[in-house]
């Protein structure tokens, strides 16, 4: 193409592309030669050094570019560059600043991006703190390092295969289809771009990737310490650095697991925090088998046991990281995740599969290299000691990812499965069930070790003492669970099982960092992220046990239910209807919809809802608050389309959880309603919003001030009573009369309920009316909402944060420790 | 053989045993036709919305009862009950995957997940429109 665009601005992307391979070339000279440092240790060590150096450079100009990378694609965002199709795609005009960082997470290269940006700062904490680590570490990063960076690369072979993807791509270039593009001036009518997915304009989202990006890339540095061990073949040197790392991994990546959950909650319209989503279990099994290590390795530092296992954990942990960007970016998942990440092409499906496999192939290789020579412990275990029980505990958390991503990866596998059955498998009908019917026993167990386990000491316990305490906290916690099980009215076996399990925890715990540890901060990490954990499993039973709809539709025509099932039931009647200013009971309030505001630099639509609590027995309103549940009316790209945010009241003992299902469409606010048809007989009755009416004869009588009786009149009016739900009564009496051969009518109204009749026929031979009957005037104005009820969910809050405050604790306690005092004091210290 | 490779047997047994059994708690992609052969069964079915046959939503009559109409991938046309609000961008889906079952004629869907076009694809045409 020769054509001379004008008006574009190609300086910046120029800049990016020359950071991009600046980048890639970096970071292949700082594998290299960090790999030839570590291969020339012994041999010549004035050699080693001057490599290490180069290494070294090499990757502080790796991280530079990188940076480069970063805020050369911010200022292209910044300054609206819609020419970069990067700008044009993810971001537009009248985005807020505040969610210009998250264009950069909506994006397949803005994510990796992120990634390579958190490995590089990782990357160069450890380069100073790794020590006689650091060439074999920092090889294995830099070769990690590479990876990504050919996911930047946006090197084409031919039109269809690509390696990576740039973020500086040009629009033409990415487009080359369209007509638009053979013109030279065809910037001047790409003035805005095409916005932000507005899911993503929420602040749960400016915060949360970043921190889920950092636990991803946290789970690098054990996976890398690990290797560097056993290319080495010196197993000690990496045991406390991996325990620092995998602590911070599983604080940061359990952080922004949760992170995950409070968005979906908060601007999500599932109803929930946890939906045994795939992408959510994509994150949740890397976090489950690195706390199996984690614990694995403490059993290992202590003991000397289960270091095979510890290796097979780790490289499993980063393993799964990989694969868990497999099933959300490359449109694997396809139909069954409710995120909304399309498939970037079979570039990279097959560019990921290739990263795994290298990693696992430089992963098994050393393992098989060092097999021989790993240390192993031949006496067996006494069954009271701590590492037998934490070991256990590891194994159940392992097995219980192996379920989670065995089930998650249906649609991966499913192809496979066809060819040998035929069938073509889907997920689970109700997947909540699926994984939660599982997932309890995995609960039960390991919630009733994390209560026990710290009570045992390594190598041997005293069992009098043990059983002492456990009896001890056993019967506080059978206490708590007691209470909360009877006011909560929890019945279901299982869950009541899971309810000791877990209070037992919060109580076993609690006394164990108060009367063993004797609240002496720096112990207690273990006790303290135990305790988190436990809470965390009440908050979930309490929060979802109890979850309940409250608003159940109780108005309206009553739809016949042929299925007799409870939950279908229920499940078809989730959405009310309110009208303006009509208020509805819902569960114990009253709920009124009072009217919808657009404020200023804001696209969001905001319907005020009221909830009120009234006194039956004096009618006061004892109390009273507003939500304002939120939706984009027709959001940019999908017109006609609405996406809602819900809004919730919180106590400290439950949220009200309400979001807007539908809304009337606002080009219809005036037109004229419709008139619905009933034909009925004296003494029907027939249901209108919030009441009913009873048609209570003909009446020929007529003293209505409309109707002016004139000579050869025939008229008739018909009684009307309408009875609404606050027992308020009504009288209504439309007129039909016949004048000089042409029907009349004279229609009646309460003004009041919005409610129109008009008495349209009479059919003589039935003694029957026909009602014209509209529900709700000109300016009817309605939102379809849902609202729910999550009983105690602060409890599951709480217990985050509880569990990483216990995580950063023990993190800081090894930081500070001296190694060699603490074994030679008591090796049952380790927290 | 030490007791801890005996409980880590007994442990794998036992989530090798839960594993296969909760295959039986897959279900399967069927067509309108082979889920009416177990009505009130639930399944998966893929299909596209008809565009050109009636959708009814009627908040004011029922805010739990969505009607349309739903061809699968067999082509075979058939009627769709959603007991649930309208999914706001059913119509530009490309894709519909249900999950309901067969009662009579009709498919009483209890979830509706939609494949919407890319964004890209829309762009297009509004680039397309602006020049």
């Amino acid at each position: 193409m020769d054509t001379q665009f004008v008006g574009e601005h190609l300086g910046p992307g120029q800049l990016g592309h020359f950071f991009v391979i600046t980048s890639f070339v970096a970071a292949l000279f700082s594998a290299f030669a960090y790999y030839r440092a570590a291969s020339t240790e012994k041999l010549n060590a004035g050699g080693s050094a001057a490599w290490l150096q180069l290494g070294r450079n090499g990757f502080v100009v790796h991280a530079i570019t990188v940076m480069g990378i970063f805020i050369t694609l911010y200022y292209i965002i910044t300054n609206h560059l819609f020419e970069y199709h990067y700008a044009w795609r993810h971001s537009d005009l009248s985005l807020s600043p505040k969610y210009l960082l998250s264009c950069f997470w909506e994006g397949q290269e803005g994510s990796f991006l992120l990634w390579s940006i958190w490995h590089c700062v990782l990357g160069l904490i450890v380069m100073f703190t790794s020590k006689g680590l650091e060439s074999r570490v920092m090889t294995i990063i830099s070769i990690v390092q590479v990876a990504l960076a050919t996911m930047l690369l946006g090197y084409y072979f031919g039109a269809d295969i690509n390696m990576g993807s740039s973020p500086f791509i040009l629009l033409r270039d990415k487009m080359l289809a369209a007509p638009i593009f053979q013109q030279p001036n065809y910037m001047e009518f790409v003035n805005d771009g095409n916005g932000l997915n507005i899911l993503l304009q929420n602040y749960w989202m400016v915060i949360h990737p970043p921190v889920l990006f950092l636990g991803f890339s946290a789970t690098l540095i054990p996976f890398a310490y690990t290797l560097a061990a056993l290319w080495k073949g010196e197993y000690k040197e990496w045991i406390k650095p991996t325990w620092i790392w995998s602590l911070f991994a599983g604080a940061v990546l359990g952080t922004g697991i949760m992170m995950g959950g409070a968005w979906a909650y908060e601007s999500l319209t599932f109803g929930g925090y946890w939906a045994w989503d795939p992408v959510e279990n994509a994150s949740l099994v890397p976090w489950l088998t690195l706390i199996a290590g984690l614990h694995t390795l403490i059993i290992y530092k202590v003991t000397g046991r289960s270091f095979i296992a510890t290796v097979v954990l780790f490289v499993v942990t980063y393993g799964l990281i990989w694969y868990s960007t497999f099933l959300t970016r490359t449109g694997v998942l396809g139909d069954t995740s409710v995120h909304s990440f399309t498939g970037e092409g079979q570039s990279l499906y097959w560019h990921l599969l290739i990263v795994i496999g290298v990693l696992l192939a430089i992963a098994i290789a050393l393992m098989v290299r060092r097999w021989k020579d790993m240390p192993r412990v031949k006496t067996e275990e006494e069954v009271n000691s701590r590492e037998f029980w934490m070991f256990i505990g590891s194994i159940i958390l392992f097995l219980s990812a192996i379920q989670i991503i065995i089930s998650t990866s249906i649609p991966v596998w499913a192809p496979l499965a066809k060819l040998i059955t035929g069938k073509e498998i889907a997920p689970p009908v109700d997947p909540i069930q699926h994984y939660n019917g599982i997932q309890v026993w995995v609960a039960i167990v390991v919630s009733l070790l994390s209560a026990s386990v710290l009570y045992l000491k390594f190598k041997k316990s005293d069992n009098k003492t043990f059983w002492k305490r456990m009896a001890i906290t056993g019967l506080l916690g059978l206490g708590l669970a007691l209470i909360i099980g009877f006011t909560q009215n929890i019945t279901t076996p299982q869950y009541v099982v899971l309810l000791f399990t877990a209070s037992f925890s919060v109580i076993a715990n609690s006394y164990y960092a108060i009367s063993v540890q004797k609240v002496k901060l720096k112990k207690l990490g273990a006790a303290t992220s135990h305790l988190g954990f436990g809470l965390i499993l009440l908050g979930i039973l309490l929060s979802s046990y109890n979850k309940e709809v409250i608003s159940l539709n109780t108005s309206g025509v009553v739809i016949p239910f042929t299925d007799d099932k409870m939950e279908n039931v229920r499940q078809s009647m989730e959405n009310v209807i309110l009208y303006k200013n009509i208020p509805i009971p819902m569960g114990e309030y009253t709920v009124t919809y009072k009217g919808d505001s657009i404020p200023e630099h804001d696209p969001r639509t905001f319907y005020e809802v009221q909830y009120d609590i009234v006194d039956t027995a004096t009618g006061n309103v004892t109390e009273s608050f507003t939500l304002h549940p939120n939706a984009f009316v027709n959001p940019k790209g999908q017109q006609g389309g609405m996406s809602a945010n819900p809004d919730s009241k919180h106590y400290v003992s439950r949220d009200i959880f309400t979001y807007v299902t539908s809304v009337i469409d606002p080009a219809k606010k005036t037109d004229t309603g419709a008139y619905k048809k009933h034909v009925v007989k004296i003494g029907d009755t027939f249901f209108v919003n919030r009441g009913y009416v009873v048609f209570d004869a003909f009446d020929t009588r007529l003293d209505d001030p409309r109707y002016e009786a004139k000579d050869g009149d025939i008229a008739v009016a018909a009684r009307l009573t309408l009875r609404d739900l606050d027992g308020n009564e009504n009288k209504l009496a439309p007129i039909y009369y016949i004048r000089e051969g042409m029907e009349n009518t004279v229609e009646d109204t309460v003004a009041d309920r919005k409610l129109y009749v008009r008495l349209s026929k009479i059919v003589p031979d039935e003694n029957a009316a026909e009602l014209m009957v509209k529900q709700a005037g000109d300016d009817a104005d309605y939102i379809v909402m849902k609202a729910l009820l999550f009983p105690y969910i602060n409890v599951l809050w709480l217990g985050i944060i509880v569990m990483v405050i216990g995580f950063f604790i023990a993190m800081v306690n090894r930081i500070t420790k001296k190694e060699k005092v603490a074994k030679a004091l008591n090796i049952n210290d380790i927290t | 053989m030490k007791k801890s490779h005996i409980v880590l047997l007994v442990l794998v047994a036992a989530a090798v045993t839960v594993i296969v059994s909760m295959f039986g708690d897959f279900s399967t992609y069927e067509t309108f036709a082979s889920a009416s052969q177990e009505q009130g069964k639930k399944y998966h079915v893929i299909g596209e919305l008809v565009k050109d046959k009636e959708m009814n939503y009627d908040p004011v009559k029922d805010p739990n009862h969505f009607s349309f109409y739903v061809q699968d991938k067999s082509g075979n046309v058939n009627h769709v009950v959603f007991k649930g609000a309208k999914p706001t961008d059913i119509e530009k889906s490309e894709q519909i995957v249900m999950t309901g079952y067969m009662e009579g004629e009709t498919f009483q869907c209890s979830k509706i997940q939609m494949k919407c076009p890319s964004k890209y694809k829309n762009d297009q045409i509004a680039v397309a429109n602006q020049g």
